[in-house]
């Protein structure tokens, strides 16, 4: 049942993120609603769960088509998911806003890995490009992470299981 | 043995994530590696083939203002044709005097972009056209407004192009009419850089730019962009040269790939 409660989901929203995301698309940003899956599938299962999903999505998000890096994005959902994993249950043993700057934290840091690969050259030879691009990003995809917080509260998914 | 075990199980999260990583760090170090590509190439002709309805309705509904668009253009080019026609003729006839024997021609490959992939940020295309088709690893990606990628990955009946904006894209280029040469890289949206130019280079805004020819992949004198703006590097020799490339590559339904570039001896 957990299996199927996590599998069904991620395959419907990599289909969701493979065929509707160009529709978001604003200035090429595009939301990256994998990193959101990751991170609510590590908070409400775990680590492992949320890591080998993120593994597996990341790889089928990099067969559908990237240009080069291949690999990246299975290694920084790995990332996210397992770091994701540490706030697992503990909304109630951290400080509310302990854990919402860990947790917005974990995905700014989601971004920064994407942005630093993809810009390293850019990184260099112009910096603030470099940070605004991680802040597009970032903010983007937060805002359908905000929005997601109404129908499911982060707080919700840390206890999920737990109780 | 046992407690191998129980130390495998007590730290299983540690070591998944490092499997994990592992992995992950190998397949970022073997972009290149046959085998990858080989699985690519495999993967890409699945999803190309889930998503063409997809891409069959979207290109529908963009069908009647392309439509527009192109009956406008056609007006346009029939009334260019004349005056092409004309300056064609004096352009042999005044090769002809210089002595000039070899034209270039490129056969172009229409190819329809299925897929834009999942990846967060833009930087490839997934193409309906593949081996199959004549399609081969690095050959230039190109749409009237100029060179936007080259072919990276190739299955049998679509093709991954990675696009200008990629990291690792690079594109050997020369400004004209100056004719000075640089190497080009994506920096933001809709922008590239020409960087390691000499600042007595003679280049100005408006400069156009197009490929130089040096490399294997790129014929020369493609159309790729349009100098807008220079600066000096502090405390350098060097000058850079932003360039304005296709402005929207988001918005791509159709583009040409060109297999094969050949010399005909008049």
């Amino acid at each position: 049942m957990k299996l199927i409660n996590i599998i069904l989901p991620g395959i419907a929203i990599f289909f969701v993120q493979f065929f509707f995301v160009d529709v978001l698309s604003l200035k090429m940003i595009r939301p990256d609603f994998l990193v959101i899956y990751i991170f609510y599938i590590s908070l409400i299962y775990g680590k492992t769960s949320g890591m080998i999903m993120g593994f597996t999505l990341g790889l089928l998000s990099d067969l559908s088509g990237v240009g080069s890096l291949f690999g990246l994005a299975s290694f920084s959902l790995s990332i996210t998911a397992y770091l994701s994993g540490f706030l697992h249950g503990k909304y109630e043993r951290l400080l509310p806003y302990i854990f919402h700057i860990a947790w917005i934290s974990i995905i700014a840091f989601h971004f920064l890995l994407i942005a630093y690969f993809r810009l390293q050259t850019v990184f260099v030879s112009d910096p603030q490009i470099f940070w605004l691009h991680w802040l597009m990003s970032f903010s983007y995809t937060m805002m359908f992470f905000l929005i997601t917080q109404f129908f499911y509260p982060i707080q919700e998914a840390s206890r999920a299981e737990v109780t | 043995m046992l407690n191998l075990y129980l130390a495998l199980l007590k730290y299983k999260d540690h070591l998944i994530f490092l499997i994990a990583l592992t992995l992950s760090l190998t397949l970022l170090m073997k972009n290149d590696s046959p085998d990858v590509l080989i699985i690519r190439g495999k993967f890409s002709d699945y999803f190309s083939f889930v998503s063409s309805p997809f891409a069959w309705v979207k290109s529908m509904t963009q069908l009647q203002e392309e439509t527009q668009l192109l009956r406008e253009k056609n007006i346009q080019l029939t009334l260019k044709l004349e005056s092409i026609l004309t300056a064609q003729k004096e352009n042999n006839d005044l090769r002809d005097l210089l002595g000039f024997k070899r034209e270039s021609k490129l056969q172009l490959l229409a190819a329809r972009v299925v897929n834009m992939g999942s990846s967060s940020n833009l930087s490839s295309l997934t193409l309906d056209i593949g081996s199959k088709h004549g399609v081969k690893v690095d050959q230039p990606v190109l749409v009237p407004g100029g060179v936007i990628g080259k072919t990276v990955v190739v299955g049998e009946y679509s093709t991954i192009a990675q696009l200008i904006n990629d990291v690792n894209y690079r594109l050997s280029v020369r400004i004209l009419p100056s004719g000075n040469a640089g190497i080009l890289q994506f920096v933001s949206e809709g922008y590239c850089e020409i960087r390691e130019l000499q600042k007595n280079s003679l280049i100005s805004v408006g400069d156009k730019v197009v490929t130089s020819g040096f490399s294997n992949i790129y014929p020369e004198n493609l159309p790729v962009g349009e100098v807008v703006e220079i600066a000096d590097e502090r405390a350098s020799f060097q000058t850079v040269a932003k360039v304005r490339i296709q402005p929207n590559l988001g918005a791509l339904l159709n583009v040409f790939i060109v297999t094969e570039e050949f010399d005909e001896v008049n």
